[in-house]
């Protein structure tokens, strides 16, 4: 399997033919295309669940407020 | 049969299977992109014409092909949210305007990047093809636009439905835009595994492999983002309630 690889060198690899600004590009941005549309969706859930948990001890502390006397 | 369209659009029973169904699409997504990224990067030989910019080539197809899914999808929802007002509907086209439009966007850079050492040029307006997509990334924008500008969530509801049905017509003009106007784009090589056609079958097993991821990513996004809708639009109900107080 190793054969199959088409760079004899890692400097090799990284010049890709002459090309490796487009090429690297390219990847880099698929990178941050794939890694920030996988993050926000889970940081904003994080969000959710802390403001609705917040919201949720505020409505709680009301009603208890309102039962006491 | 009405049961279960009935149950499909339960934001519920979507919310509850879908967390059973994550870690495996999170986890068939992520091994497909490595293994497609990989095989790309180190393995696919040379083009004889292209050199290694055929690396570029394994996401911007994959990329482009999954943009297009975009419109009838919306289109779909919004005519299930015009005609039966399911909630769930709405909120899957509302979530798939802004991913839609990240997806043009990656589409459009790396086709340029692409272009710029085979055509000698970054952009060319004479093209059907280059011309369409970018209308489809502005169209997709719009979209985004409309459903913040109208206050009254039932209206914005129907005026993007009303959009995404008008913006299939645009999808249809990209896929057959290679072939109806004589542009630079390329017409899509037919798939195949023959050592002769223009592209071998190196090529067609990596790209094959990154659309499969690529489609992967946008399902599992596109899911996170409704989950995150769900729990905000069904905050006043029992069973969300339930879910903020256990996690």
């Amino acid at each position: 399997m190793l054969e199959a690889i088409q760079f004899s060198s890692l400097r090799e690899f990284f010049e890709m033919g002459g090309y490796a600004f487009n090429v690297w590009s390219v990847y880099a941005i698929f990178g941050i295309f794939v890694l920030v549309n996988m993050l926000l969706p889970i940081l904003r859930k994080e969000k959710i669940i802390k403001e609705l948990k917040r919201r949720a001890s505020f409505e709680k502390a009301e009603t208890d407020s309102v039962r006491e006397p | 049969m009405w049961m279960w369209f009935a149950k499909l659009g339960s934001p519920r029973w979507f919310y509850e299977i879908s967390t059973k169904w994550l870690p495996w699409l999170v986890s068939a997504m992520c091994i497909l992109m490595i293994v497609g990224i990989i095989w790309a990067l180190l393995f696919l030989p040379p083009d004889y014409q292209q050199s290694f910019t055929t690396r570029i080539l394994v996401i911007h197809v994959a990329v482009a092909g999954t943009s297009l899914a975009f419109f009838p999808l919306m289109a779909v929802a919004g005519t299930i949210t015009l005609v039966w007002k399911m909630k769930l509907a709405d909120m899957v086209a509302k979530n798939a305007a802004p991913l839609g439009a990240w997806f043009s966007f990656v589409t459009l850079a790396t086709g340029s990047l692409w272009g710029s050492v085979m055509w000698g040029t970054w952009w060319e307006w004479t093209d059907a093809r280059l011309v369409s997509m970018l209308f489809q990334f502005f169209l997709l924008l719009s979209v985004v636009a409309l459903r913040s500008a109208i206050e009254d969530p039932d209206k914005s509801a129907k005026a993007c439905a009303l959009l995404s049905i008008v913006g299939c017509i645009n999808v249809v003009i990209i896929k057959y835009s290679v072939e109806w106007w004589n542009v630079l784009h390329q017409p899509s090589s037919p798939l195949s595994t023959s050592n002769e056609s223009a592209n071998g079958p190196e090529f067609w097993m990596a790209t094959g492999v990154m659309i499969l991821a690529v489609y992967l990513f946008f399902i599992v996004s596109l899911t996170l983002a409704t989950r995150n809708e769900i729990l905000q639009r069904e905050r006043r109900s029992q069973w969300v309630q339930e879910i903020v107080r256990t996690s």
